[in-house]
């Protein structure tokens, strides 16, 4: 009930004792404002005047209005932890995916990301709020009520003792029978479930197979369906609650019999009788509200654990072998590979034996089938993926490291995917995302030899119109050009990684593009991963894969003279064979 | 208040449904009365019962009645608990049903037949949330304010019914609790709702740009910039929750006080009133105890009405669906088979920009021509596509197909065009009933030999479930390639007479594009395609070529003729066989 990590967290355990006080103080405020309310009800029953009361209900709204500010208190003393444990967790997180990089986020799914950092650590700051005030209350309230009771007459208090475990017990089991009637139709109910949106995304299709009108039937009986499962899990799930209540009320109506009867044979009079029958609503009102706010701290507490399982995962150490500073890449500088492996969590291997020297501002092609692994290779070039430990070496101008996830290397290089990513901000801002003090003029001359004028010159604001997320959209060629104005504008990196950067655009965008790439290759080292064969004809070497290997590397020359993987490879890409 | 009423004027999603289902409605409302109503009769019975018994009676049974009352109201509480719980949410679930039917019909309505993209899928999401939240508006707004209300109501004519001036003040001092707080909240959380909102977004939108460009931020080695750009969000969200919680603190403590100044003012009615003699101020205890159950009750009602404003924003957004039936009159079907498509000096415009997409368009295309359609993107291969699937109207001009308009062919569309885009949606069933979505009718056999004519029976053969293998949600069990398979032969079932290419290998490699061409041309060989190409792989299949610029074709002929005359076209083509 009580995750033992909240312990961990800064001030809990000091909270934790001072919220046990105040839930103590609390307890004998409800003994108090129940005693005199009392009090007035049977100086009332006999009969006597509103003066006589006067003294007695004056105390019960002192203790009422008591109780009530404790609670206010009680969660003011609590906020301030929480609020810094959740805006802590959330900078925590965000640092982690910063130094986890870009694999971390292909694997999870950006959505799962974002999800997490935002509506996350809301469900945690939810059920922090939630879960530490109520376990508390639920395991000191009762007890100072039911001592109370006790010492007024022990008969209803052992009553009451009996029935709180009872009613645990049997809230778990009932809990338990819903989780199991749940879990067994888990999959057929998530199917219905998500089957509205599916429909819905698949509309233009089914227009195009001329379904959609007699779909709507197909819609509605669907979501029938689902009623009637999620009321046969319902109907289980509530009875937990069901239970709670019922066993609650019932104990309250037991008592008062009970009490009813000891007042008929006269073994007790009306006061403590009224004061035990007002307490033992505030008795089980803690576990009440603790179960009402079960399923959220719930959610809470699973986000809770997730966000833990984040912040624990392992980073990359070891990224400053080669120092801090950007490197120097000259015409004389190299990088050699030899016997390095790579597998996605241990399962066979994604590349294998790799063995490559790149040397000054060589061109280097990278070629394959889709799945050979060109992708994976760039990546593990960029330092987004780690290589096997203790398997082959990796060496930048003779210094060993033991991955590419150096931040010397990486701040030497531009990547260039085949979807560059535009941050929602101005085309100028995106432009020197890489160079944020760089001026306007730089920027505008950076954007003119990307060849993005003409279309600036369509904007509204030119260089300051905003781009990006739910903005002005932006083509696939027009990224492109973004991407290597970034490049334009930012010399100093000599090393240039493209991972399919034209795979997915037309013919026309894609020869004018490449007008404009071409430029950026001189004085810089390039490895360009293409499927689109005219670019071998601008690289001086080129790098087969196949199956996660390097089956053929040479020179285009070379590798077109002998009837190899190379060969093969061309052939099957324009449909020859 | 304006804006409360404004969001009902023309409201078709919430009214009409608490008008359906008038009696499930009823009974939920009169359960969940029951289930208050009998928590607040068994402390109420309960407190009489000790007072009568306090006056030790000389024979048991003068307490027989509150005794059984008691266990009743023990027990009746919890179980009328239940079955409203129950019902409430059989009668919300009957609601989503039609809800999802009608939105369903809404977005059909004006769902286009072509290219189906990201955004298009976001709003979905978004509409179908919506539908959740107005199943959350009556869970958690309007029946328990609803019940709560006609507690107030009975609870005031009770007193009424003693002293109409104590009911009078209960009147007052209740209404504080149950309209004027839930009131104060609405207001306040509507401005705080939309700060709330716009924060949120930023934060989104900051989130979204950190994880998707975090490979530009880690490349760029700016880790500072990247932490300092999150402080300031997760600040104003700090102190935005901030706010919320202490005004829910506060607004409760002062339901509370209140609460405790009603039981102070009913000791003060019942000196007066309940203490004429002895029988009668045996009811004080009963009246003051009946309060404490209605906390709960009363309390809940603020915080249900102060989240209307984020159920206000659906509710208007599901009732800016146009849900008025289309007009079918003037709709014909084709009386002989098709013979000729024809575009025909056509001129097109959208409405609302200023730029003229096509000037004096001519298309003709006779049964079994292929013919490819290339252009930069922009230049409007796509509008033209849905100008001839008629889901757009032309400017000036007409789309005919054998001389009839294509406007009045709409009911006839799936059985005269068949449509192969980027990414065919398979819906999440089995591979057997994605393809029998062509034609309903078709057989099991006839499934199977569309599904082997497309080249994919060894690959579903192989598949432990074969034939009934689950596609999963898009379609995600299979590769690009499979899809586009999958698709063409829910497309040879549908046997259509002209076929629409569109892209459909943009996001392929060459060599699955390569083999995917080759079975799409080989299997429907006898149908007439119009196939938008991003690239010339495969260009010779096609019988004709088309190259849409600035509203016009500017190349057109056979790939032999334009590779032959055309040095464009020809460096284009070099360029793609990578010659160049």
């Amino acid at each position: 009930m009580f995750d033992p990590a909240l312990f961990k967290l800064p001030g809990m355990r000091r909270l934790t004792v001072i919220l046990g006080l105040l839930a103590v103080v609390e307890g004998i405020c409800i003994i108090i404002q129940a005693q005199f309310l009392s009090l007035a009800i049977v100086g009332l029953w006999h009969l006597q005047t509103l003066a006589t009361i006067v003294q007695p209900m004056l105390i019960f709204a002192i203790a009422w209005t008591g109780r009530q500010l404790l609670v206010v208190f009680k969660n003011r003393l609590m906020y301030p932890i929480v609020e810094k444990t959740s805006g802590d967790m959330r900078r925590q997180v965000m640092q982690k995916l910063y130094r986890l990089g870009p694999s971390y986020v292909a694997k999870t799914g950006t959505g799962n990301v974002v999800t997490t950092a935002l509506e996350g650590i809301d469900k945690v700051q939810t059920y922090l709020m939630l879960v530490v005030i109520k376990v508390i209350d639920m395991m000191v309230i009762p007890w100072v009520i039911l001592i109370y009771i006790a010492w007024l007459r022990w008969r209803e208090a052992l009553f009451l003792l009996a029935i709180f475990p009872l009613i645990i017990v049997f809230m778990i089991i009932l809990g338990y029978a819903a989780q199991a009637k749940a879990d067994k139709q888990y999959v057929g109910y998530q199917r219905m479930s998500n089957h509205f949106v599916d429909t819905l995304r698949g509309l233009p299709t089914l227009k195009q197979l001329g379904l959609s009108k007699s779909y709507a039937t197909n819609v509605y009986r669907v979501s029938e369906g689902y009623r009637k499962q999620t009321m046969a899990v319902i109907k289980v799930a509530m009875l937990s609650t069901f239970a709670l209540d019922f066993f609650t009320t019932l104990s309250i109506a037991v008592v008062a019999v009970f009490l009813g009867f000891g007042l008929v044979n006269g073994t007790i009079s009306l006061l403590p009788a009224l004061v035990i029958l007002v307490l033992s609503p505030d008795y089980f009102l803690p576990l009440r509200t603790f179960a009402s706010d079960y399923h959220a701290t719930l959610n809470g507490k699973n986000a809770f654990a997730d966000v833990q399982k984040m912040l624990a995962l392992p980073v990359p150490t070891h990224r400053d072998q080669l120092g801090t500073q950007p490197l120097d890449w000259q015409a004389d500088s190299d990088l050699r590979l030899s016997q390095v492996n790579f597998s996605y969590d241990g399962e066979q291997p994604a590349l294998s034996q790799l063995d490559l020297t790149a040397k000054g501002y060589q061109r280097i092609g990278i070629i394959g089938a889709s799945g050979s692994g060109k992708s994976t290779l760039i990546n593990l070039l960029g330092g987004f993926l780690t290589p096997e430990a203790d398997q082959g070496s990796i060496k930048v101008n003779g210094q060993a490291v033991s991955h590419l996830n150096q931040t010397a290397w990486q701040q030497s290089f531009f990547y260039i995917p085949q979807n560059p990513y535009l941050f929602h901000a101005t085309l100028a801002e995106n432009i020197a995302f890489y160079q944020p003090e760089a001026g306007i003029s730089a920027i505008g001359q950076a954007a003119a030899k990307a060849g993005l004028t003409d279309w600036i010159e369509t904007l509204p604001d030119g260089l300051a119109t905003q781009i990006g997320e739910g903005a002005r959209g932006v083509s696939g060629g027009q990224a492109q050009r973004i991407a290597l104005a970034r490049a334009f504008l930012d010399s100093s990196r000599k090393i240039l990684l493209f991972d399919e950067p034209t795979a997915h655009l037309d013919i026309e965008t894609e020869a004018a593009l490449k007008q404009t790439i071409l430029p950026v290759f001189e004085n810089h080292l390039v490895f360009f991963a293409t499927h689109r064969l005219h670019w071998i004809n601008q690289m001086d070497y080129v790098l087969v894969l196949d199956h996660g290997k390097i089956v053929e590397q040479g020179t285009p020359a070379e590798l077109a003279a002998h009837n190899g993987a190379y060969v093969r490879l061309r052939d099957e890409m324009v449909g020859a064979i | 208040m304006k804006a409360f009423f404004a969001t009902f004027k023309h409201d078709t999603w919430v009214m009409p449904y608490l008008r359906k289902y008038k009696k499930l409605l009823a009974l939920t409302l009169f359960l969940g009365l029951m289930t208050f109503f009998c928590g607040s009769a068994l402390m109420f019975n309960s407190g009489y019962l000790i007072s009568k018994a306090a006056r030790h009676p000389y024979n048991i049974l003068m307490i027989y009645v509150p005794i059984v009352l008691t266990r009743a109201f023990g027990i009746g509480r919890p179980a009328f608990r239940y079955a409203e719980r129950i019902t409430s949410h059989n009668w919300v679930l009957r609601i989503v049903s039609d809800f999802r039917k009608k939105l369903y019909q809404a977005v059909a309505k004006h769902a286009v037949a072509i290219r189906q993209n990201f955004q298009t899928g976001d709003v979905l999401s978004i509409l179908a949330d919506d539908i959740d939240h107005i199943e959350n508006l009556y869970l958690r707004t309007v029946f328990p304010t609803v019940i709560a209300w006609m507690m107030y109501l009975i609870i005031v004519i009770a007193l009424g019914y003693f002293s109409w001036w104590f009911g009078l003040l209960m009147f007052l001092m209740l209404g504080l609790i149950v309209i004027v707080m839930p009131l104060w909240s609405v207001l306040l959380n509507g401005a705080r709702e939309t700060q709330s909102r716009k924060i949120q977004q930023t934060f989104y939108t900051q989130l979204t740009d950190a994880v998707m460009g975090l490979g530009d931020w880690l490349i760029s080695g700016r880790q500072t910039d990247f932490n300092d750009r999150q402080t300031a969000p997760i600040d104003e969200i700090a102190s935005l929750r901030r706010a919320d919680h202490r005004f829910q603190w506060w607004r409760d403590f002062t339901i509370q006080l209140l609460f405790g100044v009603i039981c102070i003012a009913l000791l003060i009615w019942s000196s007066f009133y309940w203490t004429t003699d002895k029988a009668s101020s045996n009811w004080i205890a009963a009246f003051v105890l009946s309060v404490f159950p209605l906390v709960d009750a009363f309390q809940s009602v603020s915080q249900g009405v102060s989240e209307w404003p984020s159920y206000q924003r659906s509710i208007r957004r599901v009732n800016a669906l146009d849900t008025t039936p289309t007009d079918e009159t003037d709709q014909t079907v084709l009386t002989e088979s098709f013979s000729q498509l024809q575009v025909a000096d056509l001129d097109f415009q959208y409405a609302e920009a200023n730029h003229q997409i096509f000037k004096h368009l001519n298309l003709t295309l006779t049964a079994g021509e292929k013919l490819a359609l290339l252009g930069p993107s922009g230049t409007g291969k796509s509008t033209l596509l849905k100008l001839i699937l008629g889901d757009l109207q032309p400017t000036n001009g007409s789309v005919q197909l054998n001389d009839v308009p294509i406007s009045r062919l709409q009911n006839e569309r799936a059985t005269l065009f068949g449509v192969l885009d980027q990414q065919p949606y398979l819906f999440n069933t089995s591979i057997m009933n994605n393809v029998r979505m062509g034609n309903p009718d078709a057989t099991d056999a006839e499934v199977k030999a569309a599904l082997t004519s497309v080249e994919l029976a060894p690959l579903i053969d192989g598949l432990p479930d074969g034939y009934e293998t689950i596609v999963e949600e898009g379609g995600a069990r299979f590769s690009g390639g499979e899809r586009q398979r999958i698709a063409l032969a829910r497309i040879l079932l549908q046997d259509a007479p002209i076929i629409i290419l569109d892209e459909p290998t943009v996001s392929l490699d060459p060599i699955t594009e390569a083999h995917l061409l080759a079975t799409v041309f080989r299997v429907l060989q006898d149908k007439t395609i119009l196939w938008v190409t991003h690239h010339l792989a495969g260009i010779n299949y096609v019988d004709q070529v088309r190259f849409l610029e600035a509203g016009q074709f500017d190349m057109a002929g056979t790939p032999q003729e334009l590779y032959a005359t055309a040095p464009r076209f020809k460096r284009l083509y070099d360029l793609d066989q990578g010659h160049e």
